[in-house]
């Protein structure tokens, strides 16, 4: 259940993201089954203003990931706030693959190593990072792990048609 | 072929020199490399290389059915493993909607906190290691013993534990589990006046840890540092007091926190945390409810489609699973917020001006753990 | 029957004459002494570690473990010395061989009893700082010529650190002198039949205590060897038995420090029942079990603070103690 503090800076950021952001979605969305209470949708635009506003309301950001839909990604953004009233704002921006978003690490230092993963990982070039090298990988890997064009065992599909 | 540089060849006019601690080095527990930049022995600069024991968990993950996953998750931060697997579960049925037998819960809030001190137990002791005294560990290393024989009698391993199962637990505990964790909390509690003996009071360690590697409250903001080292730089936050998950709202305790962000700072946080777990596993074993410790789960199951994120407190600090399902057994992508990754971040910040001796101190008092950080 | 009644002795002695045979019979000895000595330490090292930390400590090789430590040098022996490619060979090659100079020679001028003693100088106690001062050189020949950062970092600790102890070291040596009015040791230890300098000159007990620890870079100054940060300092490079110098180089110098604190503060030979040599040794290795006991105990200092101390506090207070000294003697 909401508490009052909560239902009013829920409203509060509604607002301000909507401002912001016009051209994005924004619904709430239920807590329990999902774990954040807002919900921000938008393509290709937004993330920086989005972190500048979360930034100056002292929300965390918790993690940067991406989740690769074939024809597109999806760059996942996630906020929490540390005081009483806490919200999660979850932070969805569609990106063509050929379109690289632009980088919050100005914003939130936090982003520098969190988006370094992000390219390791999906090879997404975010505009703007001060220092985009591979993280986790080695240095001269030529392929982006995560991508769902690389290394989907053959055998997972056997397992899954044995199971059902 | 690599040009290796000897003493002669190095101008004696450059001031500043590189020095590559790690990966092979008795204090930076796992496989970490920092690559420093020294000016004498005063660090000018700090960067962190990371990857080392990289598995690709997440990509794991991807190829295989949810049930699959259980071992891999307690296999990232192998020191609180049990944190790791109940909250992989925990994530699980929230993506499906699956309600928890009371009991079931109260063991997994039993269990978890017993790895939770564990885990504290090794970090502080480590923390002290690195700053010289040798024997506070072996001490350390004496009470968590205990905990991890506890702990393997109901799971039937010693770190990396695959105990807890979508809807439940695995093995319900006894009266013996019960007396013997009794017996340990209060041999715990005696002990605590022995380390206040031999470390808090001690003249050097407190000469070599108060107003060393301060992280401010600003700083841990905006590098997203969680955990005991946020709390030791005055943040009252910890997500099993602010997002209560398996039955944490039913118990009565407090989050210690410190004004300073030093490493003293966090090293007591670390110390009054243990007391806060010992509080809680007596609460939950004086109410523990009968009943089932499974509820009725499906032998394998299959998510609806749609994505969830589930926040829960590991011994290092805030972690997350998000979960994104397409309605198959096998999830379509799953993303681990690993704790010690961003708390390792804020180190590229703090340690400039700082001996190498403190660095080794720092990196104690901020106990990352190393696979956890490479998944 | 006297020992020199033997033919060959006889022949020997009218060959050497007395100073020598004693001086290549005492040598011979400590050739003896300084290895099992520090085979020695190193189990009691290893033993009270253990007992301190709740555990048994080595227990295999024969009786509570009191074999190990020879188990261990034979291993050693037996054991590949590895230079490194880039290492400064000549150099690397003989600081090992050089740290063990100081801990032969200095056994020259300590008196175990009235009569043990290899030769009595008339400045016996210079002989041991100037000879001590060896193994700072050695420790900075070692670092420098393996050619590993690590190790340079150890060596340059090392000799700041030496530099800096060694004065206070002389300066709560010197109010001893004072008292005494002689640099023989043996002077100095049967001044002390009656009163032990302990009692005289508390201070400069204290601060020779601690600054021998500092000398010879046990905790919790172990700067140069830091395991926590420099892997082992000077001597991450070697291997064997050249390894295996070093260490027992440092526990002979723990003991030739104990001894020197017993001469200086602690009686000497002086004590009720036993012979003048039980009492010597027992008192050397009670010295050289508190200093395995502080080891086992306490943290490490950070090098600035270590220096700090050196600097700012033991020497003005030693040089203060100095002064007294002189006055309340001049006065008497």
């Amino acid at each position: 259940m909401l508490t009052e503090g909560q239902k009013k800076l829920l409203e509060e950021l509604k607002n301000n993201l909507a401002k912001s952001v016009p051209e994005a979605k924004i619904s709430q969305s239920d807590y329990v089954l999902t774990g954040y209470h807002l919900e921000f949708s938008s393509s290709k635009v937004g993330m920086r203003r989005v972190a500048k506003e979360m930034r100056s309301r002292r929300f965390n950001l918790e993690t940067v990931t991406a989740v690769d839909f074939i024809d597109s990604f999806e760059i996942v953004y996630l906020y929490f706030n540390y005081n009483q009233d806490n919200i999660r704002v979850m932070v969805r921006i569609r990106v063509p693959k050929d379109e690289p978003p632009f980088t919050v690490s100005a914003v939130y230092s936090e982003a520098i190593w969190l988006e370094r993963e992000v390219y390791d990982f999906f090879g997404i070039q975010f505009k703007e990072h001060p220092d985009l090298r591979r993280i986790l990988n080695p240095d001269d890997a030529d392929y982006f792990p995560l991508l769902k064009n690389f290394g989907k065992t053959t055998i997972t599909g056997e397992i899954d048609d044995m199971l059902c | 072929m690599l040009t290796m540089k000897t003493i002669d060849d190095i101008n004696i006019n450059e001031r500043l020199y590189q020095l590559n601690l790690g990966p092979q080095h008795p204090s930076t527990h796992g496989v970490l490399h920092f690559l420093l930049t020294l000016d004498g022995e005063v660090v000018v600069k700090a960067e962190m290389l990371i990857g080392y024991t990289h598995r690709g968990h997440e990509k794991m993950a991807e190829n295989r059915i949810y049930e699959q996953f259980y071992p891999n998750s307690a296999r990232m931060d192998y020191l609180s493993g049990m944190i790791f697997n109940t909250g992989y579960c925990e994530a699980v049925e929230k993506l499906c909607g699956i309600e928890v037998p009371k009991r079931a819960r109260y063991i997994r809030v039993i269990t978890s906190e017993l790895n939770r001190v564990a885990s504290h137990l090794l970090g502080v002791m480590d923390f002290v290691m690195g700053i010289g005294a040798y024997t506070p560990f072996l001490y350390g290393w004496d009470d968590r013993e205990i905990i991890l024989d506890l702990l393997e009698t109901i799971t039937g391993s010693r770190l990396t534990y695959n105990y807890s199962r979508f809807g439940g637990v695995r093995v319900d505990i006894d009266q013996t589990f019960c007396d013997s964790a009794r017996r340990f909390i209060d041999r715990m509690r005696e002990r605590f006046k022995l380390y206040n003996d031999l470390i808090t009071g001690n003249i050097i360690f407190i000469k070599r840890t108060v107003g060393v590697g301060v992280i401010s409250k600003d700083v841990a903001l905006d590098y997203g540092v969680t955990g005991p080292t946020l709390r030791g730089s005055g943040v009252n936050y910890d997500v099993r007091k602010s997002e209560p998950y398996s039955s944490y709202e039913d118990f009565n305790f407090e989050i210690p926190t410190k004004e300073e962000g030093d490493c003293m700072a966090r090293y007591l946080v670390r110390l009054a945390e243990i007391e806060q777990s010992l509080r809680i596993i007596e609460q939950a074993m004086n109410n523990l409810p009968d009943g089932p410790i499974r509820a009725d789960v499906p032998c394998f199951i299959t998510p609806p489609a749609g994505d969830c994120y589930h926040s829960f407190e590991s011994a290092r600090g805030a972690v997350g699973y998000y979960i994104v399902s397409d309605g198959t057994r096998i999830p379509y992508r799953l993303k681990v917020r690993a704790p010690s990754f961003s708390n390792l971040f804020v180190m590229s910040k703090i340690i400039p001006g700082h001996f190498v001796a403190d660095l080794v101190a720092i990196f104690g008092s901020i106990d990352v753990t190393v696979p956890e950080i490479d998944r | 029957m006297n020992m020199t009644q033997l033919p060959i002795i006889k022949d020997i002695y009218g060959f050497l004459g007395p100073d020598l045979l004693v001086g290549v019979v005492g040598l011979l000895l400590v050739l003896i002494f300084v290895p099992l000595n520090s085979a020695f330490l190193v189990w009691v090292e290893r033993k009270v570690a253990g007992h301190i930390q709740l555990r048994p400590g080595p227990m295999e090789v024969g009786p509570h473990g009191i074999l190990q430590s020879l188990i261990d040098a034979v291993k050693l022996m037996c054991k590949e010395m590895i230079t490194p490619d880039l290492a400064d060979k000549p150099l690397f090659w003989m600081a090992p061989c050089i740290v063990v100079i100081p801990a032969i020679v200095c056994f020259v001028v300590i008196p175990f009893s009235p009569v043990m003693q290899i030769r009595e100088l008339n400045v016996g106690i210079l002989l041991i700082f100037a000879f001590s001062s060896i193994s700072g050189l050695s420790i900075m020949m070692g670092g420098w010529a393996s050619n590993n950062k690590y190790s340079l970092i150890g060596a340059v600790r090392a000799v700041a650190q030496s530099i800096a102890y060694e004065i206070p070291l002389l300066l709560s040596t010197m109010s001893v002198i004072i008292m005494s009015n002689s640099f023989k040791m043996s002077q100095i230890v049967s001044d002390q039949s009656t009163v032990w300098n302990f009692i005289l000159q508390p201070v400069a007990a204290i601060i020779f205590i601690i600054c021998s620890t500092a000398e010879t870079n046990r905790a919790p100054f172990d700067l140069v060897e830091a395991e926590s940060e420099l892997v082992s300092g000077f001597h991450t490079e070697y291997t064997g038995m050249r390894d295996a110098l070093f260490f027992m180089a440092e526990y002979t110098a723990m003991f030739i420090a104990s001894s020197m604190a017993v001469v200086l503060f602690f009686g000497g030979w002086h004590g009720p029942f036993f012979s003048g040599i039980v009492w010597f040794v027992l008192k050397a290795y009670f010295l050289v079990f508190v200093t395995v006991w502080i080891r086992w105990t306490f943290p490490r200092l950070r090098f600035d603070q270590l220096m700090n101390f050196a600097w700012k506090v033991l020497i003005p207070i030693s040089l203060l103690n100095l002064l007294v000294t002189a006055i309340v003697i001049k006065v008497l």
